[in-house]
């Protein structure tokens, strides 16, 4: 079944019309049509909202005018395009509009910060042009800053490379009806050419990429975003809840610092360039606002926060625009011994977003601190060393890292001192229930975050870290090419020993999962996924982990919470 | 705890303004309780009862360590607010008297647990009845004609709020070193004064929790005292509640159970003297005085006033240059009032300060500064006016004297509270 509007020329003032009876909740639910069939010509890339807040939201669509008004061409007229926003699925009560102009200047995408609204409400959206109108999304606003929200409930996912599968996570994710936002914590899309890196060790190409080579100019990257936002579940995922998100690297292209990235060589051109062209085709085709606005042009920002009343505050990490370059590459997971993975004078956050995050940590006003992290913060080393030993060993030797041989110096393991200086600030200020939540590493993670991971459990643990596997993205079992459960079970093993302050680890699911917070404590719940070459591969639950609130610490939860909500 | 140097003594209360009473206690230990002469012959007006209790210097993740069920429980049975705050300085004086007024230091006159005295140049304990400024909710409560009772294990504790309540327990006996009363003695004082005279509201505070916690050489690492403090007031909380049970209290009662900031812990040689530093400045030399609070230091220039703006600017440079320093405030931004000085410096996590010498704090738990803002605050009884739910706003101690006060029908003081009631 699918509520989406089929395109029709009557009057808009007049219309009521949904297609099909839209029993239920959900905006779409797969199988029963394909919603970009269902769009219409003028509609081909869905819709989508985004970065709620109590009275706006941005709403997203792409228009394409004419047949030659394709995406990255630059062709195609200057257009004027409507859009409205009701409390109704049938739009008797249209509480904003307006009109916009787009053209191929902007790629024909159409963003607009949706304003006057009512906190913590349901809203149902569309663009119309030509008298056509748009498949219809829904979204809802977050709670008013003063409000006391007894629930809050966001999808999570991070990692979909489109070759490598089905994006069956997001159909899951788009047929649940109990979510406030999806939070997408990077790698939204992949840069790579066809057969790069699809799926498994052979790299098997489930779906090729358009186009066919990496992504380097700007209509390469505005092509790859149309791809993806043709893709079925992300449409339908899109169209059903708004997304909080942030980019990780390869929004622009792997193991990006401030001044280069593993995976862009000198024949590719300036860098900076390239960053800037893959910003401008993210701030176009993604419903976010880039420097706080949904205007193109303005700053490329993405680090900010969004407040959900007194329950929680969310704020979005950017680890890859102003980090210092990695150390010493070594792969993952040999522990890397490069003393520069300490070294204070290097960042992972840029002096600016660093002030930011602690001043925000220090003084927010929600009792939930959630940070969307794009890459791990828990300590992942071989061993964890207690700071007070290693300290004045690396200050007078220089040949270790402090808190030990990191496995990934990619994440904050290869930024320690920075890391300290977070951990340290939430100990400091008494900074209490911050969870950090992150992609990135295509693995379930659940972790205690002490200051000294050496000294742990005896030391104190400061916050909580959750990690949410893959949408499709290789796991180290795909890598390897091996069966689940046989050799990654080790690697976890050797993990989990050293580190007693990891909890949980999943190295072989893709998945999606569910953050539910409540002001007693916050449950992640994981969802693995079946074959990601089976176009109508199944979900099922895997674990549950909590964070109780005052603890720091995560705990194992028998269930995961029911996909009804009693708060609504 | 009181952490200071050259404490003055505390004042005795008259007894001659007070009538005792010297009760029978189980386990046949005295207790003695003293009651105003001018006390209504009625114990208690109408059938509410409130008790706050205090469980001074407790971590609110503690209760969910396993060694604290009964806690535990009253808590998840109540309203809970996972974010309250001790507020500056995160001390048992000011906390306490910010509890039983529902105003900030600024305006009750109680900043700190120790203050230099100008007036009388020395350094002090703020445990004086007279330093308490402000109408306490004790007081306000009497006038309405409510009976109040104060159950307080600290000897400075007892001092401050002196003899406002209607019924007193001074603390007895008192650990030397500790300078507390063990919280078996403290429960049965409480027991006591609910089964004989049953007061309309009891403030009592524990101090088991913050005793063993300040001299608890394990520290962070083992925490063995302290562990053995929580499962013991575990213990005591639990023989209360039998009691409020057993005797029929429960479904008319309130409590609000809370800590007045809790406990962070360091090593010996993390420790910050900032006495010697400002000596070695020309123009401070011999010009300030630094009383030690332990998480906090309050700096007060002693020279001309027309060097005043240089002296705190030098003061502020050199306190935040020393290592283990956090931050440094006006006493106006943390709504100190002047009895705070004219700086206010915070410690780190791990550190503490030792002032005026590197040996005058040797205690390794301490509390004062930020890191030791969190604290458990929960309401909980049989009273139907307690809610089953757990709040994401921020709470305070500043809010228990407005919770109170409308739970008894008290309007607000002159002024108003700085605080807010956290009943649903």
């Amino acid at each position: 079944m699918t509520d989406f509007v089929r395109p029709v020329r009557d009057e808009l003032p007049r219309r009521t019309v949904l297609a099909g009876t839209a029993v239920g909740a959900g905006v779409l639910a797969l199988g029963a049509q394909d919603p970009a069939a269902a769009a219409s010509r003028f509609f081909r890339h869905g819709v989508a909202s985004g970065d709620p807040l109590p009275r706006r939201v941005v709403i997203w669509t792409r228009v394409t005018p004419t047949a030659a008004a394709t995406p990255g061409s630059g062709r195609g007229p200057r257009v004027r395009v409507t859009w409205q926003v009701a409390t109704d699925r049938a739009f008797r009560r249209i509480v904003a509009r307006g009109t916009v102009r787009t053209g191929p200047a902007r790629d024909h995408t159409v963003k607009v910060d949706a304003r006057g609204l009512k906190p913590a409400t349901d809203y149902f959206y569309r663009f119309v042009y030509q008298g056509q109108r748009s498949p219809v999304g829904r979204t809802r606003t977050a709670p008013a800053a003063a409000a006391s929200p007894s629930r809050l409930r966001f999808g999570v996912v991070s990692c979909s490379n489109l070759e490598a599968g089905w994006f069956a996570a997001y159909r899951h994710l788009a047929q649940r009806d109990d979510l406030d936002a999806v939070l997408h914590l990077g790698d939204y899309l992949y840069e790579y050419g066809v057969g790069e890196y699809a799926m498994g060790s052979d790299d098997v190409v489930v779906r090729p990429h358009v186009p066919r080579t990496e992504i380097v100019s700007l209509r390469d990257y505005r092509q790859r975003h149309a791809q993806y936002k043709q893709d079925p579940d992300l449409q339908a995922l899109h169209a059903r809840h708004p997304f909080i998100v942030t980019w990780d690297d390869h929004e622009v292209t792997n193991d990006q610092w401030a001044e280069g990235a593993e995976n862009h060589q000198p024949s590719e051109g300036d860098y900076r360039a390239r960053r800037r062209r893959a910003h401008r085709a993210y701030d176009e085709w993604m419903p976010v606002r880039l420097n706080g606005t949904a205007k193109l042009g303005d700053g490329s920002k993405i680090y900010r926060s969004l407040r959900f009343g007194t329950l929680a505050e969310i704020a979005l990490l950017d680890l890859r625009t102003y980090r210092s370059q990695q150390s010493t590459a070594v792969p993952t997971p040999i522990p890397n011994p490069d003393p520069t993975n300490s070294d204070p004078n290097r960042t992972i956050t840029g002096r600016e977003q660093m002030t930011w995050l602690k001043r925000l940590l220090r003084r927010s006003p929600a009792q939930w601190k959630l940070i969307g992290n794009p890459v791990m913060i828990t300590p992942v080393v071989f061993p964890p060393l207690p700071a007070d030993i290693t300290g004045p060993i690396a200050d007078m030797t220089g040949l270790l890292p402090t808190d030990g041989l990191p496995y990934n110096s990619d994440q904050w393991d290869g930024y320690q001192a920075e890391r300290r200086e977070v951990l340290r600030h939430l100990a400091d200020h008494g900074v209490t229930d911050t969870v950090f939540l992150t992609g990135d590493i295509h693995s379930a993670w659940a972790c205690d975050l002490p200051v000294d991971a050496g000294t742990y459990p005896l030391s104190r643990s400061v916050a909580t870290e959750m990690v949410c596997t893959s949408v499709t993205s290789n796991n180290l079992k795909d890598i390897t090419g091996t069966p689940a459960r046989t050799t990654s079970v080790a690697i976890e093993a050797a993990i989990l020993t050293l580190n007693r302050h990891i909890r949980y680890l999943d190295f072989d699911s893709h998945g999606y999962s569910v953050l539910d917070v409540t002001p007693e404590r916050t449950q992640m719940d994981w969802y693995v996924t079946g074959a990601r070459d089976d176009r109508r591969a199944t979900s099922r639950w895997s674990t549950s982990w909590q964070t109780r609130a005052g603890t720091q610490r995560v705990t194992a939860a028998s269930a995961p919470v029911p996909s009804r909500r009693s708060d609504r | 705890m009181c952490e200071s140097h050259g404490s003055s003594s505390t004042p005795t209360p008259d007894l001659s303004r007070r009538s005792l009473l010297r009760l029978g206690a189980a386990g046949g230990a005295g207790v003695v309780l003293s009651t105003a002469l001018d006390a209504p012959a009625v114990a208690a007006k109408g059938r509410t009862r409130a008790y706050v209790l205090v469980l001074d210097g407790m971590i609110p993740g503690e209760i969910d360590s396993g060694l604290m069920p009964t806690v535990k429980a009253l808590r998840d049975g109540g309203t809970r607010y996972p974010l309250a705050r001790s507020l500056p300085v995160m001390e048992t004086i000011p906390n306490h008297v910010m509890m039983m007024t529902g105003v900030r230091p600024d305006r009750s006159g109680v900043p700190a647990n120790s203050i230099y005295d100008r007036g009388e140049k020395v350094h002090r304990d703020l445990d004086r009845a007279t330093d308490l400024r402000f109408p306490t909710l004790i007081e306000r409560l009497n006038r309405k004609g409510f009976t109040t009772g104060t159950v307080l294990s600290k000897p400075y504790l007892f001092g401050v709020f002196g003899e406002r309540a209607t019924h007193r327990w001074e603390p007895f006996p008192v650990i030397p070193v500790s300078d507390h009363a063990p919280d078996l003695f403290t429960m049965q004082a409480l027991t006591s004064m609910v089964t004989e005279h049953d007061p309309n509201l009891v403030f009592a505070s524990l101090g088991d929790c913050d005793r063993f916690g300040h001299s608890d050489l394990t520290g962070t690492s083992l925490r063995l005292l302290r562990n053995v403090a929580l499962a013991q007031v575990d213990l005591q909380v639990r023989r209360f509640v039998d009691l409020l049970k057993s005797t029929g209290r429960w479904r008319n009662s309130v409590m609000i159970v809370l800590a007045d900031h809790s406990m962070d812990w360091s090593r010996p040689d993390r420790l910050i003297s900032l006495v010697p530093r400002m000596a070695a400045d020309p123009l401070l030399a011999g010009k300030v005085e630094v009383n030690q609070n332990g998480g906090a230091d309050l700096l007060y220039w002693l020279g001309p006033a027309a060097q005043r703006a240089e002296a705190i600017k030098r003061m502020r440079r050199i306190a935040l240059a020393t290592p283990g320093v956090l931050s440094v405030h006006r006493p106006r931004a943390l709504r100190l009032g002047p009895q705070a000085g004219d700086l206010v410096a915070y410690c780190r996590a791990g550190w503490r300060f030792s002032d005026p010498q590197p040996f005058s704090n040797p205690i390794p738990g301490n509390h004062g500064h930020p890191a030791t803002a969190p604290i458990p605050f929960f309401i909980t009884g049989g009273h139907p006016a307690v809610k089953r739910r757990t709040s994401s706003k921020r709470a305070a101690t500043i809010d228990v004297a407005p919770t109170i006060g409308e739970l008894f029908g008290l309007g607000q003081p002159r002024g108003g509270y700085d605080g807010r009631s956290r009943l649903l």
